[in-house]
């Protein structure tokens, strides 16, 4: 019998580290983070996957891990790590924008409209100057040919963004955690 | 009067109708039509082995995980002697749910109802306040477990089925199973599962994916023509990708089961080994050390001798099976996966389409590596199923588009009239030395695999009593 991957892996879903000062809400700082995941969005949502491209940093790691239901005292310990909806890094994600841009992608061709609502913005300071650990939650619309009907994911994304000028950042870290242990979309063809 | 060996529906067709043995045409109304549907849960969900998990997602005594038999949930579990048990999720008191939870650790299954306790392996314990007998006077407790499904474990994977007295696993497996084999018992570990599967809702009706699953060849060419253009799949500098049609020259094999796999050479397929024109001249002791299988390094070779015949060994060398489906509702995918660094260590994936109604399955996928595989290649491996497969796969988020409109269409009044055609065939075909047995058609991959997996659906669907 090997290593119990029951409980591997599964591990409880615990706030941002915080290992620096928190970023009052409101503050120049914060305000300075908050456009740029509004802008970010708004590429995401005009399917503007060069200029979002650009907003990535080559150490980048891109995941979302799965959640699962537990009961009793495990009850807490959703988020399992070991298993991933999304698993990328720079490279990877390079080649999924490679593939949007031919004339094949057929799950984003026609493409899909979606709509990125962002909210709860918490931005902390870590150990490194210029880094920031960013927790926003968001919902994604997403709304397909004749369907009426919208599909939506909702998650927290645990981002660590790096400045790179004035008013300009670029993320090094994305953790997507989805609310969902049964996804309702038929596919992740979309970015979180 | 209802034919038990006909099914008819209530407005007179026959299920046997629908599928045109002369003309080899499937009426679309199979996708969509709620009476069908409710005729497959009985005479296929609870009739044939089904995929359930793998065993070390439940290594030790109490582990579960919570799966589906088609519409009926059931827990997989563990108890104290080390056998797995298949226990439908419904409490033989009132119907509530059991289990709640769909992973865990526990030697008692207590309904948070009223209470009714039940062992790992089914058994009734009892119902609280034992003074007043709450489980009643009527029923023996030995009579009121969780109801049992029949469980055969393969390679460590669970399978399952409410036939108890029906074929075994091996019969259902049939001539398949030579290859099948080849894939999930051939190393002394065996596989591992990696983690929990994905899961998603697919809007579509479990038979768009699962007929695909039969070893559909030739969408690659045009659903997965991405692959082409980005230069995964194929010659990247080939203008003409319907010329150059890679991945399509190979041996299928299938047999009367439904359950087929496609046996395809390396540098058939990926632009990385396409240009390796010395793997052609290698002997296959030699191929298998410059190019080891999809998810086997040089290390593990000895161990593959051991497991498998010298035959066995020359076509996992030469053209190993890398995708196909087992009946009625796994998908096998165990491919190399070449990556743009210049890595293939392999994906090994294998999913189920579970039924959620007529108009929807739900998209299961696990992914393996075998246990003794390193560390480094367990983590490469999982990041190359994800990218290539499930949620957020870069060629299955195509296919997870694609079938929710073959299934609306199949709910227009004409639309639901018109076919699915599976005419052409390149028939059996042996390439000499052929290790294995079943169906084995060499050339060019046809319908001939998708024809037999309808064919043993209509087996079950007209079958008798």
């Amino acid at each position: 019998m090997t290593t119990a991957t029951a409980s591997k892996g599964m591990e409880r879903l615990e706030p941002v580290p915080v290992t620096g000062k928190r970023i009052a809400t409101g503050s120049a700082l914060y305000n300075e983070v908050l456009e740029f995941l509004y802008d970010e969005a708004a590429l995401l949502d005009a399917q503007n996957y060069d200029d979002w491209g650009k907003l990535l940093e080559e150490d980048l790691s891109y995941t979302a891990p799965l959640r699962i239901t537990r009961q009793g005292s495990d009850r807490l310990n959703t988020v399992v790590r070991t298993t991933l909806h999304f698993d990328d890094d720079y490279s990877s994600i390079m080649g999924r924008l490679l593939r949007l841009g031919t004339k094949s992608a057929w799950a984003e061709d026609p493409p899909s409209r979606t709509r990125r609502f962002v909210t709860n913005v918490r931005v902390w300071e870590v150990a490194k100057p210029q880094e920031f650990e960013v927790e926003s939650y968001l919902l994604l619309s997403r709304s397909r040919y004749e369907q009426s009907v919208l599909q939506m994911m909702s998650c927290v994304r645990h981002d660590l963004w790096r400045r790179s000028g004035p008013g300009a950042f670029k993320l090094a870290r994305r953790e997507i955690i989805v609310d969902q242990s049964v996804l309702g979309m038929a596919n992740l063809a979309v970015f979180l | 009067m209802l034919n038990k060996s006909k099914p008819t529906l209530s407005d007179g067709t026959t299920i046997d109708e629908l599928i045109n043995l002369q003309t080899r045409e499937v009426s679309m109304r199979l996708l969509s039509d709620h009476e069908i549907y409710k005729l497959e849960m009985e005479r296929i969900f609870a009739k044939t082995w089904l995929l359930l998990g793998h065993e070390t997602e439940v290594p030790n005594s109490g582990d579960y995980v919570v799966r589906d038999m088609g519409e009926d949930q059931v827990i997989v579990s563990r108890d104290r002697k080390g056998d797995v048990h298949v226990l439908l999720n419904v409490c033989p008191h009132r119907g509530m749910r059991v289990c709640m939870a769909e992973v865990g650790n526990a030697q008692v299954h207590r309904c948070v109802y009223h209470g009714w306790a039940f062992r790992p392996d089914g058994s009734f314990m009892g119902a609280p306040i034992e003074r007043e007998q709450m489980h009643g006077n009527i029923f023996a407790k030995e009579d009121l477990g969780l109801t049992k499904a029949r469980v055969q474990l393969y390679g460590g994977l669970i399978f399952a089925t409410w036939n108890i007295e029906g074929p075994s696993l091996e019969d259902f497996l049939g001539d398949s199973k030579f290859y099948f084999d080849l894939l999930f018992c051939r190393t002394d570990g065996g596989l591992e599962v990696l983690g929990p599967p994905q899961k998603f809702i697919v809007p579509a009706n479990w038979k768009a994916a699962a007929e695909q699953s039969a070893s559909d060849g030739f969408h690659t060419l045009t659903l997965h023509r991405s692959l082409m253009e980005t230069g995964q799949y194929g010659r990247a500098t080939a203008d003409d990708i319907y010329a150059n049609a890679p991945a399509m020259y190979g041996v299928d094999i299938s047999c009367r089961q439904g359950h087929s796999l496609r046996c395809i050479p390396a540098e058939v397929t990926f632009t990385m080994f396409m240009s390796m024109d010395e793997l052609k001249k290698l002997s296959p002791d030699e191929r298998l050390e410059v190019l080891p299988p999809p998810g086997i390094t040089k290390e593990m070779l000895p161990e593959l001798k051991r497991h498998m015949s010298p035959a066995g060994l020359k076509l996992m060398a030469k053209a190993p099976p890398q995708v196909g489906g087992m009946f009625p509702n796994v998908l096998v995918l165990f491919i190399y996966a070449p990556r743009t660094d210049g890595k293939y260590s392999g994906a090994l994936a294998l999913h189920t389409y579970v039924p959620r109604g007529p108009d929807h399955v739900e998209f299961t996928n696990w992914i393996f590596a075998e246990k003794s595989a390193s560390p480094e290649m367990k983590r490469d491996m999982m990041a190359n199923a994800v990218r290539q497969a499930g949620t957020s796969g870069t060629i299955e988020q195509d296919d997870s588009d694609t079938w929710p409109h073959m299934s609306r269409n199949a709910r227009g009044a004409i639309g639901r009239t018109r076919t699915m055609k599976y005419g052409a065939l390149l028939g059996e075909k042996k390439p000499e030395d052929w290790p294995g047995g079943g169906y084995v058609y060499d050339g060019f991959t046809k319908d001939d695999t998708q024809w037999n997996w309808w064919l043993y659906y209509r087996e079950l669907m007209t079958a008798k009593g």
